[in-house]
């Protein structure tokens, strides 16, 4: 358990991800920031090409997602979200701190603080049922926007 | 959530963030980054810790809370930095709005406040005059207005109006009657205290609940009941710690037995605001017993108010019709109204019903002109306050417009900026609210120590109320936010570019129009206050001077009750004998005087006079009772034929000495020696054998006092009643004039008194001299008050035209820098800021003279013997807002003519 020479590995031993078939090279695509906040001064933003502004629901259901494959701290989210999706997508911390204070004093996840594999005292959030009531409906919204998104984008003239 | 967990949780969520960073650091450091690098890098990645942090926190609704401190820190911080402006701020808050709570409990307390009784709102007082007092006959009057009753027409009224729940009397005058009272079995000496006499239902009237034992009741107050009493709670707590055993205990009343049958109420002072409320409250029916007084079974004797309870949707008009038809009906029985003139009379008779919640208001009356006189003056000092701490407020924020721009160019957000601003003024105002209610409590304090003097028991509390506290904080609020927006608006508005940019020269002349506007109009406020405070002493001064045509050198006077004491009419003669022996024996005094009542205290006996052989002169003259020594031993001097002396005892014939006015009133100014007088039914009751100056009393304001003189034990030779019912037999006061000051007279009083009889109690001790300044307490006051006003006024006047100035020559630091170095001497210089300061002086003044000229109106009443602002109070007035003009404005123009020109040029 102490191998730490690859933490994305090392995390998802630890987490139990499940197998994970890149369909993209690292080096394909860049990787995409997560922010919902908006936090990050002008300055910064710049300097990421790739910023999206997903909406709260949706990082909210990442977050409740990942936490269903076991409890989990802040860092431990953000890494484990950023390993399960191909190195692709990076959550900001401040939009993931926000989020998980939000989803707390929602009652979908609970927290408690605790020793973590590296020895480190660290906060770790806990998944409710309420908050798997949560995740299955928003995933079920989900799967509906992404279809009808993809039905306008695939859409042919003249079918209509 | 609680504060406490609030801040337990800020503290949790630094160390989660710190344990993610730790976490990230060590993925890092196993990566082979060396543990410097790793935790930049880590630091880096997680971005604006204290941002998320923010961001974090305010998911739990807590941000606002965090951010108001944060203001209130940084307002605190900021206000820290200029003491000189933050406390002048506060001084003028404190002082504008402490005044202002100060006067506003006193008005509320006496003026406004109801009784503390049950349902006050459906109290009736039938009649509006509190002044109509004590004990006299039912003569006809020219407006017809009582509201003073006998005991029968008070009977009649609550038998015949059942319109009234409950109607209680209560005795017009138990304040000039105090009884003796001593506890029975308890070596302590006879003490006098004040009774009110009341009727039986008295208490039930005002729905009151005893707090110990019971409260009268209607079989207390009926013929041969045993003597009762109440015993006020105030009493019960100082003067016997509150002793359950006095509830069915005994006291000595005039030296009668009277059983304790309970205490009042707390807070209960009566059905009247003064300030010697009664230590007990005794049925009507006593009263006979008691004080030997023969008026409470006769019609004919006015001695009662009357306050009733109405029932429940009772209309006032029928009501009043009622009342004045039944007062009519039981007049109508008196032989004065019965003839034919006095039939035309009895129709004028009314009594005017008014609002009783506050019970009898003759102090209110009393006080009610000089405290909304107070109310106006301190209002003008509050519109000063607030002009002077909107010109600060002005001042500063101007000043601080480059601080605002660099705030706002480093990203700071505009209402951000605002709200601070804001928090600032509302900050000072809080605090200058808070010290202003204790100026008030401070303030009322000295307001009542001003008004009764050594008095202990006047029902009036310095605590503001709630009220007053709403309002003096409601004001500092108004007046903080109204003049902290403007300049937080105005610096809000400020582009940050311009104002950083424009901080350079510029010849501006530095003062808005609306600073100046508010300096000239605290001059003219100012001014108009030192006017009043000049009329005022001026009439404080006029009344003291005024020759009174007495000499209180080594004089003091004694205030007795005989008649409490037990002494029947008939045992009186040998009493003042003995009293003349007694007090002569003492070693140093001079004279022993006697007499009913003295030379101004607040009393006065009036007879209608008859002269014989001049049925056609009607009049009516001060009758005082007195023995040989009284007027020599008072100062009054003789100026014609003789006064009163030992011969004149009560079987020589009867005489009386009469003052000039009473000569020019009634003899044209002709020699009266040799000629009589009487009541109008019997002229020639008493000899004229003297004349006297006209010595004041009562009231320095009563002028062409008529008054004549009569031995003491002498009666109306055509007086057949007994001698028993003869009130005027009883002495009220011993003076007694020394040959040298004597510190211990007080005591020898008491001792010499005691030996003779120990229920002769001191009823007051006072030197002549501190019963006369007694009778101008309340000019004292106002005059004070006008006084202290006038100075706050000037005070704050002169700050803010120095305020003004300073700030000017501030801004003006740079184009004076200029002047200067292209030749302006330093004397143009000072010249030049004088000029602006005296300017907006004169300005006031201009405004401020026809002003109070025509404010002098209104207040003419008040004064005595004044009727415009004369010169010199005018002049006065000038001189000090010019002088204090002058010095505000010379601290500033010294500064200017100080700068150093090459100095001021390279600044900025």
């Amino acid at each position: 358990m102490r191998d730490t020479s690859s933490e994305t590995a090392g995390l998802a031993r630890n987490i139990q991800l499940p197998e994970l078939i890149c369909q993209f090279s690292q080096k394909g695509v860049d990787s995409l920031h997560v922010d919902v906040e908006g936090l990050q001064p002008m300055a910064t933003k710049s300097k990421y090409q790739n910023r999206i502004e997903l909406m709260q629901g949706t990082l909210d259901m990442l977050i409740l997602k990942t936490l269903q494959w076991g409890e989990q701290h802040g860092y431990g989210i953000s890494q484990s979200i950023r390993a399960s999706s191909c190195e692709v997508l990076q959550v900001e911390t401040g939009s993931l701190y926000p989020a998980l204070h939000r989803l707390e004093r929602q009652g979908w996840v609970t927290s408690e603080w605790k020793q973590s594999e590296s020895n480190q005292r660290a906060k770790f959030y806990k998944i409710t049922k309420l908050g798997k009531e949560q995740l299955a409906s928003d995933y079920e919204r989900w799967g509906k926007m992404v279809a009808t998104i993809e039905g306008i984008m695939t859409a042919k003239r003249g079918d209509a | 959530m609680s504060i406490f967990r609030f801040f337990h949780r800020k503290k949790e969520l630094k160390e989660e963030i710190e344990s993610h960073l730790k976490m990230a650091t060590a993925d890092r450091v196993a990566r082979g980054e060396s543990p410097y690098d790793a935790r930049r890098a880590a630091v880096r990645e997680f971005g604006n810790v204290p941002l998320v942090a923010d961001v974090t926190r305010e998911r739990w609704g807590w941000l606002r809370l965090e951010r108001l401190t944060q203001d209130v820190q940084f307002a605190a911080r900021q206000l820290r930095r200029t003491p000189v402006f933050t406390i002048t701020v506060l001084l003028t808050l404190a002082l504008g709005i402490g005044a202002n709570a100060a006067i506003f409990t006193l008005v509320n307390s006496v003026l406004l406040k109801d009784l503390p009784v049950a349902d006050p709102k459906m109290l009736v007082h039938v009649g509006n005059d509190g002044q109509d007092c004590c004990v006299g006959t039912v003569n006809p009057r020219d407006n017809g207005n009582y509201s003073n009753f006998p005991t029968e027409t008070y009977e009649q009224l609550k038998k015949n109006v059942p319109e009234f729940e409950e109607l209680a009397a209560m005795q017009a005058g138990f304040t000039y009657r105090p009884v003796i009272a001593r506890r029975d079995g308890v070596q302590t000496a006879a003490r006098s205290v004040m009774g009110e006499f009341v009727s039986g239902n008295y208490f039930r009237t005002f729905g009151l609940q005893p707090s110990a034992g019971r409260l009268l009741m209607d079989a207390d107050d009926v013929k041969g009941a045993a003597p009762a009493a109440v015993m006020s709670y105030a009493t019960w707590q100082h003067d016997f710690a509150g002793d359950p055993s006095i509830i069915g205990g005994t006291f000595w009343v005039n030296t009668k037995p009277v059983t304790v049958v309970g205490v009042a109420p707390r807070g209960f002072y009566g059905d009247r605001m003064t300030n010697t409320p009664p230590d007990f409250y005794l049925p009507i029916e006593t009263l006979p017993s008691l004080e030997n007084v023969p008026y409470v079974d006769d019609p004919s004797m006015v001695w009662l108010y009357i306050i009733g309870r109405v029932k429940p949707g009772v209309a006032m008009g029928p009501l009043q019709e009622k009342v004045n038809a039944v007062l009519r009906q039981s007049f109508s029985t008196q032989k004065i109204f019965s003839t034919e003139d006095g039939k035309k009379q009895l129709l004028r008779v009314h009594a005017t019903l008014t609002p009783g919640g506050a019970g009898i208001e003759t102090l209110q009356e009393n006080y009610g002109a000089h405290l909304r006189l107070l109310m106006w003056i301190s209002g003008l000092v509050l519109l000063i306050a607030c002009a002077n701490i909107a010109n600060l407020l002005l001042v500063r924020g101007m000043g601080r417009r480059t601080e605002m721009s660099l705030r706002s160019a480093l990203g700071a957000m505009r209402s951000r900026i605002v709200r601070q601003l804001l928090t600032e003024s509302v900050l000072l105002a809080g605090v200058g609210g808070l010290l202003g209610l204790a100026v008030a409590y401070a303030g009322t304090r000295m307001l009542l120590l001003l008004a009764f003097p050594g008095d202990q028991n006047v029902p009036i509390h310095a605590a503001p109320s709630l009220e007053v506290i709403g309002f003096a904080f409601a004001l500092s609020m108004v007046t903080g936010i109204l003049f902290g927006v403007a300049p937080a608006w105005i610096s809000a508005q400020a582009k940050p570019a311009d104002a950083l940019r424009t901080g350079a020269r510029t010849t501006a002349s530095g003062t808005s129009m609306l600073q100046r506007t508010l300096v000239i109009l605290q001059a003219a406020l100012s001014l108009v206050l030192l006017v009043g405070a000049g009329l005022f002493s001026q009439s404080l001064n006029k009344l003291q001077s005024s020759d009174l045509k007495l000499d209180s050198r080594n004089r003091y006077i004694v205030h007795i009750n005989p008649q409490a004491a037990g002494y029947s009419q008939t045992k009186l003669e040998a009493l003042y004998r003995t009293m003349e022996d007694r007090f002569h024996a003492l070693p140093g005094v001079v004279k022993v005087g006697i007499a009913n009542y003295t030379p101004m205290e607040d009393n006065n006996w009036s007879n209608g006079i008859g002269v014989q052989g001049h049925p056609e002169i009607h009049g009516s003259a001060s009758f005082i009772k007195a023995n040989a020594d009284y007027l020599e031993s008072v100062g009054t001097k003789i100026v014609m034929g003789r006064g009163i002396d030992v011969r004149d005892t009560s079987t020589a014939p009867a005489v009386t000495v009469v003052n000039q006015t009473f000569v020019k009133h009634f003899f044209n100014g002709e020699n009266p020696i040799g000629r009589r007088i009487g009541s109008p039914n019997s002229a020639g009751d008493f000899e004229i054998v003297g004349v006297v100056e006209d010595t004041t009393y009562t009231d320095v304001r009563w002028k062409d006092h008529s008054m004549f003189f009569v031995p003491i034990m002498q009666r109306y030779a055509s007086d057949k009643t007994p001698i028993e019912e003869d009130m005027s037999l009883y002495a009220g006061a011993i003076v007694i004039e020394t040959e040298r000051p004597m510190n211990d007279m007080e005591k020898l009083a008491q001792t010499t008194l005691a030996s003779i009889n120990p229920n002769l109690t001191v009823v007051k001790f006072q030197t002549f001299d501190e019963q006369i300044a007694d009778r101008f307490t309340e000019e004292r006051m106002i005059a004070r008050l006008t006084m202290l006003f006038g100075a706050l006024a000037l005070l704050l006047a002169t700050i803010g035209l120095y305020g003004v100035t300073a700030y000017s020559v501030e801004q003006r630091t740079p184009e004076i820098g200029i002047r200067m170095a292209l030749g302006a001497e330093r004397t143009g210089v000072v010249g030049m800021v004088m000029r602006g300061a005296l300017i907006q002086t004169s300005l006031g003044l201009a405004l401020g003279i026809p002003v109070a000229v025509l404010c002098v109106r209104y207040v003419k009443s008040l004064l005595y013997e004044i009727t415009s602002a004369d010169a010199r109070v005018m002049m006065g007035a000038i001189i000090t807002l010019a002088v204090a003009a002058c010095i505000a404005g010379i601290i500033p123009a010294r500064r200017a003519a100080s700068i150093d020109p090459a100095r001021a040029l390279r600044a900025d």
